[in-house]
Order: structure tokens, then C-alpha cells, then sequence
């Protein structure tokens, strides 16, 4: 059964995998003036991101992310390694992973792409581009796209 | 036989000509005895002639008669004479020789006197003397004496035929026996010379064929070939003789050796004639001697020569083989000068080991370099093998017998590894092991040339490792942009963030000072932001490949433009270009300068309306120049060099904002691409900065 995520009343669940709390903190910002209501998760390494999505330990009631948006540079289990085991897995493959990384190599945005990456972001430099980043991802995946409703198990 | 035959023959022929010599003589004397009687007959004739003549004038007076009595008179005294010459052998008929004069002179005294006496006294007087008849009574006695010889003539002649007829009967006889018998020996000669001459026709014909066979040999030989007879005289040669020599056939033949050979071979001569054919057999050709020869023209020339004695139905010959050395001689000349200059080359040479190692790999020869280089001397190593040269797990490895295996193998062993000196020290040698092979190809020995290199070996090393650190220190710069791109960025990203953050959420409440510092905070993290970026791009525009083909420079020119669409915008400049070429390089790396250029172009500049004109032209080489010219501030030419060094900037932040990595990007970006950059500039008029990139792309 679809149902237009716009019209849910149930929050929207975005995990955000990053190490930088400055960066957690400008993302909260910038969805703060979000369309949606989202429920932002935090994972601040790549083990924790894959120990949410595996609902292990503490996380054991944890959602089912709609979005994720993962950087690439992470302690502990980095994000690529993370992006793989999401795609390789076949219940979280049909999450849509945005990379939000401060990479622009084009060594990353490859290998991202190969490894079934949604889309690929750069972090702007400045406060004003991330912030209309942030918005567009608010906007785009959130509001315009359609997901896939996952029963969750 | 034959010998019989002639004999034969002598005896028939001396006896038939003896009989034939006799016949002969008695028909000879048969004619005598005919001509005596002739000749008195005449003499007759002419007495009675006289006498009729004389007395017919003293009778008529005729003067004819006179002419005949004249002409009587001179045929009377030459019979006279011949009846005496005729008759000399015979005295009886000598005896009556002067009777016979006397009444001859009468008789004319008497006719003489009838002409005397007529012609005086007239015919009555003449015919009385005739009448008296005392020239009748001289005349009768005369026939007498006439008739007394004639009979003596006729006996003479009755024998002499008689004798004459005998003799011709018996040589007849023998003449016929003779022949017969001469006949019959002839035939059994004949037929013994027939037989033996066609026996002789065979042996004369073999003694022509080997002679002529000799002479093709002769003919034939590579050598000029020369048979002298014992007086040292040409009898024979051939026609390499007349080539090396220079002279013709006939102008040598009979010549004296010694024109042709001055000095040595007439005393070989005498050694050599007297040589067995055997011994000279023995003699090899190369072992000859060597003498010098002399052409016609005077010119000498080294010769080998073998001699050969010939026995020959004239004596002893000597056959002489002339080899022309001259090229030997040259080539052993050159031979020795080279060897010479090798051997000195190679006892000389100090920084080489040169040696000789016999089949089993010991060592034959030393030269100054192996004592030097390996610390042995010429006494103390030669003889010794050289496995000594060796470490000793090269050795207990067997690597000395399989270099020279190899070596033999392949005809050339070449290696680069540990050897030890006499002292035990070790050194890196350069070694070429080469085989020595005969000209048979038979295995010789080994030449053995051996480099000290450990200077070398060292400074490989030291180069080795400094590459090594190089490249390190290279990759750790690399990773220093990586870092000042990602690592460097993200804290300055998060404080000028936060401070961006501040400015909008608290401009206004607070007081005027806190707003003057947030403001110079957001300032400085943006300069600092652009700093990173630039080098950033200074960094990645030399380690990316470089991606060469085939691109328009119109179109490189047309995308920078595109890239600096609002700066153009904002300043109103006017960027005009002439056709630019079609280039393989790398079309990123060509949009980045042009937009670098351009940029700085219209950036530097206090004119109201910037003016750009980019343009390229081709130079002698295949290179493509490029050009971008402005109007702009202008440079002075102390700075043509700095601009393009990183950091550089001659402007002050409150004029230009900028970091003074532009040009330094352009720089390497060109020179990466083989290619040069330079300005021309006059202050305050403008700057023109060119790029020459090559046509094809490669450096």
C-alpha cells in the first residue's frame, strides 16, 4: 500500500551519519524550516549507523531510515564501507543514501556512484550554500520524490 | 738392321761408282783419242790450204787468196798448239811433235817467199820457185809424219775402245747386283723403320702431351711460375710472370733471373739445384723465401719463391713459383702495428683489468689496471685461477666455471657483481668475459675485462634512494593538498559557518563592536576559504593525467568565457579574439589558463571599460602561440619573472583580492603541457602574457 509521505502524520525518519557535531548541528538548523516534520537520527560513526540500521544494542527500536545522508569520511567504519553493506543488503537497498561529504574528488563521486549512491552532494564552503543545500535535500527527497513504504520487520 | 742396309748400300755404291769412275776414264780417253785425230786432220788441212792458197796468188794475183792464206795461217798455229797439249801424255807421239813444227814453219817460209817473189818479180818468176818442187817435197814429208801419228791415234784408239767396253760390262754387272741387293735391304730397312717410326711417332707424341700438359700447368698456377735453365737464363714461364713482372713473354724468355730476381735467388740457385725432388716437396708453400722482385719499370716488390729442380733431357731446370706478397706484407705490417698499439693499449690501461685466462680458466696475461684494481701482481697471479676473484659463495656456487661455460656458449659472458681483492676487500666489478676462438673456431681461451664500479654501484644506490625520497616527499605534498582540500578545509569550514551563523542570527543585538569583529572573522575565513581553494587547484592541475586530443581552441576559449560570464558581466569588459587553432592537448588544462588570463585581465585593470584580445599564431617551430592582451595596469618588467612564481602578487589586498596562485597554475599547467609562458608589458598602457603550447602535444 503508497501513501504520499507528504500527507503522513507519522514523522519522517532521516539518519544522518556524520562525525562533525558543528555539521549534525548546521543540518538540525537547516531542517528546522523543513515542509515535513522529520525525526532526525544521528549515527556519528559508520559502526553506528550500521548498528541502527541493524536495530543492535541500544538501537533495537530504532526506525527504518526513509533517507539517510552519509558522509564519507568517518571513524571507526568509513562511510563507503557503510554505503556498500547498505546496498548489499536486501532490506536497506531501497533506502536512498545521499552522500554529503566535503570530498569533491572525483575518485569519491565515482566509486559513490558505483556503489548504487542516490546522489552525491558537496558540502559548500560557506554558511549560505549549505544551508540551500540542506533545503533542496528538504525539498527534493522529502517532499517531491516518491519512497518506497518498507513494512518494517 | 738398318745399320747393315747402309753398310750395304756404301759397299754397292763405292764399288758402282768406282766402276762408273773407270768407265769413265776409258771413254774418256776413247774421246781423246778421237780429238787428237780430229785436230791432226785439221792440221793437215790448214798445211795443204796454205799451200794451195799460196800458190793460186802466185798463179792468178788474187788478193783474195791472200785473206785465206792469212786466215790458214792462224788456224795452223792453234792446231798446232792443241795437238801438242793433246798428245802430252803420249812420248811417242811427243817425239814427232817438233818434226812436225819444223816442216809446219817450212811450208810458211816457203809460201812466204812464192808471195814475196810474185808480188817483186812478178808470175814467170814465182812459177819458177813453185816449179823447182821444194814446196812439194815439204809437203810430202809432212804428210809422212802426218800419217805416222795418225796410225799411233788409231791404235790407241782399237785398245782404248776395247778396254772401255770391258770396263762398261762389268760395272754394269755390278751396278745391277748392287741394286738388287740394295733393294732387298732397303725393303727389310724400310720395313724395320716403319715399324720403328710409328713406335716413335707414339713416344714423340706422349713427350708432346706432357710437355703441353707442363704448360698448362703452368699456365694455370695462381703463382707467376719461371723455369730457369743451370746459367741462371728464363727458358720458360708463364703468364702471371709476365703480369708481375710487367714484361712480355718473349722480352724475359733467355733473360737473366738476376734482372727480374737482383739479389738471392742465383745462390738458391746453386743450393736449391742441387736439391732432391723430395726435399723440395717437403717444402710448403709459406715456408719459401722471401727475396724482392723487380718490374720492368723498375719498381721492387716483396716475393716468396719455392724453387723446384727439373730434370730434362738439357740438364737440370729449376722451376721457380713467384708469389707476389706485397698485400701479405701490408697486412703483416698492420697486423703488427695494431698489436702493437694493442698490446701497449692494453698494458696502459689502468682503470681495466684486461686479462687472458687459458681453457681451464687460469690466468695467462695481467695488465697494470687488474694490479691495481684487484691487488695482485703479475708474478703472483698468473697461472693461479680466477676463481680467487671470487667471494666464497660465489665460488662453493661454482659461478666461475659456469661464466665460462656461458662464455663459451654464447662467445660473450657479461656480468656486474661482488669481487674480492687480494687483500680480501670486496669491490663492484663490471665483467666481460669474451671466448678466443681460432679462426677454425676452435676454443682458445678467454679475454677478461674487469671494471672496479663500486663508485658507480654507490652512486646508483644514492641515486636510487634519493628517486625514493623524492617520490615520497612528492606524495607527501600530494597529500598535502588532499589534505589542505579536505582536512585543512572542514574546521575553517565549521568556523566560518558558525561565525556566518552569528552574523545573520545576531547582527543588530548586539553592540556595534561585537558586529565590526564577527564581520572581520567572516571576512578572514573567506579569504582563507579562497586561499585553500586556489591551492587546491595549483595542486590537482599537476597530478591529474594528462588527457591529450584533438580540441578547438575556440571552444576552450568559449567555455572560460562561460566561467567568467558574471565577472565579465560585472565589469562590462569586451573580450574580442581572432580564430584560434585547433590543438591536441588537454582541453580542462587549456580552459583553466584561458580563464586564468582573461580573468586577471579584466581584474587589473582601471580603465572604464576593460579590453581583451585573445589571438594565436603559429612560430617556425610546431608550436602554437597564444596570446592574451589587455589594457590594463601594465607590469613592470623587474616583475616579468616573479608573477608566475606561487604567493607572488604585486597589488595589496585592499586594491585586488587574490592569492598570487593564478599565473603560478598557468605556469605549471603549460610547462606541463611542453609548452612556455611569458609577459610583455608597459606600465599603465597594458600586458600582453602568451603561451606557447606545442601543436602535436608532446614535449
Amino acid at each position: 500500500m503508497m501513501e504520499s509521505i507528504g500527507t503522513n502524520a507519522s514523522p519522517i525518519e532521516v539518519l544522518l551519519v556524520e562525525d562533525s557535531p558543528g555539521d549534525v548541528r548546521l543540518t538540525r538548523e537547516a531542517f528546522k524550516d523543513a515542509k515535513v516534520h522529520i525525526s532526525l537520527h544521528v549515527a556519528s560513526d559508520g559502526a553506528e549507523a550500521m548498528a541502527f540500521l541493524g536495530r543492535e544494542g541500544s538501537y533495537v527500536n530504532a526506525p527504518r531510515p526513509d533517507l539517510i545522508l552519509l558522509d564519507l569520511n568517518l571513524p571507526k567504519k568509513d562511510g563507503r564501507e557503510v554505503l556498500e553493506e547498505i546496498k548489499e543488503s536486501a532490506s536497506l537497498k531501497t533506502i536512498p543514501v545521499v552522500i554529503l561529504t566535503t570530498s569533491a574528488s572525483e575518485k569519491d563521486i565515482l566509486r559513490s556512484y558505483r556503489l548504487h549512491a542516490n546522489c552525491y552532494i558537496t558540502k559548500p564552503v560557506d554558511l549560505a550554500g549549505f544551508l540551500k543545500v540542506v533545503k533542496s535535500i528538504d525539498n527534493f527527497w522529502l517532499s517531491v520524490v516518491k519512497l518506497p513504504h518498507e513494512v518494517r520487520t | 738392321m738398318f745399320g747393315s742396309a747402309i753398310l750395304t748400300l756404301l759397299v754397292v755404291g763405292a764399288i758402282s761408282y768406282r766402276a762408273m769412275v773407270v768407265s769413265n776414264d776409258s771413254e774418256r780417253w776413247v774421246q781423246h783419242t778421237l780429238e787428237v785425230l780430229a785436230n791432226l786432220q785439221d792440221l793437215l788441212s790448214d798445211m795443204e790450204s796454205i799451200e794451195s792458197n799460196s800458190r793460186g796468188f802466185a798463179l792468178t794475183g788474187e788478193e783474195w787468196r791472200l785473206v785465206s792464206y792469212r786466215a790458214n795461217m792462224k788456224s795452223l798455229e792453234q792446231h798446232e798448239a792443241a795437238v801438242h797439249s793433246l798428245t802430252v801424255d803420249n812420248p811417242a807421239q811427243q817425239r814427232q811433235m817438233p818434226v812436225l813444227n819444223r816442216l809446219a814453219a817450212q811450208e810458211v817460209q816457203f809460201s812466204e817467199m812464192v808471195i814475196e817473189i810474185r808480188r817483186a818479180k812478178g808470175f814467170e818468176a814465182a812459177a819458177h820457185v813453185i816449179q823447182n818442187g821444194q814446196g812439194q817435197h815439204i809437203m810430202d814429208e809432212f804428210r809422212g809424219v802426218f800419217r805416222a801419228m795418225q796410225e799411233e791415234e788409231l791404235r790407241l784408239l782399237a785398245l782404248r775402245n776395247a778396254a772401255a767396253k770391258q770396263r762398261l760390262g762389268q760395272t754394269k754387272t755390278f751396278l745391277i747386283l748392287g741394286i738388287f741387293l740394295g733393294l732387298l735391304i732397303s725393303a727389310a730397312a724400310a720395313w724395320n723403320v716403319q715399324r720403328d717410326s710409328s713406335r716413335r711417332a707414339f713416344a714423340d707424341k706422349a713427350l708432346l702431351d706432357s710437355e703441353e700438359r707442363f704448360r698448362g700447368l703452368l699456365e694455370a698456377a695462381p703463382d707467376a711460375m719461371v723455369v730457369v735453365n743451370q746459367s741462371g737464363e728464363i727458358v720458360l714461364l708463364n703468364v702471371q710472370a709476365e703480369k708481375q713482372f710487367g714484361y712480355r713473354r718473349e722480352e724475359l724468355l733467355g733473360q737473366k733471373v738476376k734482372n727480374i730476381i737482383p739479389e738471392g735467388f742465383a745462390e738458391r740457385l746453386i743450393a736449391d739445384g742441387t736439391r732432391t725432388a723430395a726435399e723440395a716437396m717437403a717444402q710448403q708453400i709459406g715456408t719459401g723465401i722471401e727475396l724482392s722482385g723487380r718490374r720492368k719499370d723498375g719498381n721492387e716488390f716483396p716475393i716468396e719463391i719455392m724453387l723446384r729442380p727439373l730434370e730434362n733431357a738439357d740438364g737440370i731446370l729449376v722451376t721457380a713459383a713467384i708469389r707476389d706478397i706485397t698485400e701479405r706484407k701490408q697486412a703483416e705490417e698492420t697486423l703488427r702495428q695494431s698489436e702493437e698499439s694493442n698490446r701497449l693499449i692494453v698494458s696502459n690501461t689502468k682503470d681495466y683489468a684486461i686479462m687472458m685466462l687459458d681453457l681451464g680458466g687460469n690466468v695467462v696475461n695481467w695488465n697494470e689496471g687488474a694490479e691495481r684494481i684487484k691487488g695482485y701482481r703479475a708474478e703472483e697471479i698468473i697461472g693461479q685461477h680466477f676463481s680467487c676473484f671470487f667471494p666464497a659463495e660465489d665460488i662453493s656456487n661454482g659461478k666461475p666455471a659456469l661464466q665460462l661455460e656461458e662464455a663459451a656458449r654464447v662467445g660473450r659472458f657479461e656480468d656486474e657483481d661482488w669481487r674480492i681483492r687480494k687483500d680480501g676487500s670486496r669491490f663492484f666489478a663490471s665483467v666481460v668475459i669474451t671466448a678466443l676462438r681460432e679462426e677454425t673456431g676452435l676454443l682458445r681461451g678467454f679475454g677478461k675485462i674487469t671494471r672496479d664500479i663500486t663508485e658507480r654501484k654507490k652512486f646508483e644506490e644514492h641515486l636510487v634512494k634519493t628517486a625514493e625520497e623524492l617520490r615520497r616527499s612528492n606524495d607527501q605534498l600530494q597529500q598535502f593538498g588532499y589534505v589542505a582540500s579536505h582536512d585543512l578545509q572542514e574546521p575553517l569550514r565549521m568556523v566560518a559557518s558558525y561565525t556566518q551563523l552569528l552574523a545573520t542570527r545576531y547582527k543588530g543585538r548586539l553592540d556595534s563592536d561585537a558586529d565590526d569583529f564577527i564581520d572581520y572573522a567572516v571576512d578572514g575565513c573567506n579569504r582563507m576559504q579562497g586561499l585553500i581553494q586556489d591551492l587546491l587547484a595549483y595542486s590537482r592541475s599537476g597530478t591529474n593525467e594528462k588527457a591529450l586530443r584533438e580540441i578547438s581552441g575556440e571552444n576552450a576559449l568559449k567555455e572560460a568565457l562561460a566561467n567568467l560570464r558574471a565577472t565579465i558581466g560585472e565589469s562590462g569588459a569586451i573580450v574580442t579574439h581572432d580564430s584560434l587553432p585547433s590543438i591536441t592537448t588537454d582541453e580542462v588544462q587549456l580552459v583553466q589558463v584561458f580563464q586564468n588570463l582573461v580573468g586577471n585581465a579584466i581584474k587589473y585593470c582601471s580603465a572604464a571599460v576593460p579590453l581583451v584580445h585573445v589571438s594565436a599564431t603559429k612560430n617556425g617551430g610546431n608550436e602554437w602561440i597564444f596570446s592574451v592582451r589587455d589594457n590594463g595596469l601594465g607590469i613592470e618588467p623587474q616583475y616579468f619573472e616573479r608573477i608566475f612564481i606561487i604567493f607572488q602578487r604585486l597589488h595589496g589586498r585592499q586594491e585586488f583580492n587574490g592569492t598570487g596562485i593564478g599565473l603560478a597554475i598557468c605556469k605549471k599547467i603549460v610547462e606541463r603541457l611542453g609548452g612556455r609562458i611569458w609577459v610583455e608589458s608597459q606600465l599603465a598602457k597594458g600586458s600582453t602574457f602568451y603561451f606557447a603550447l606545442p601543436e602535436t602535444g608532446e614535449k
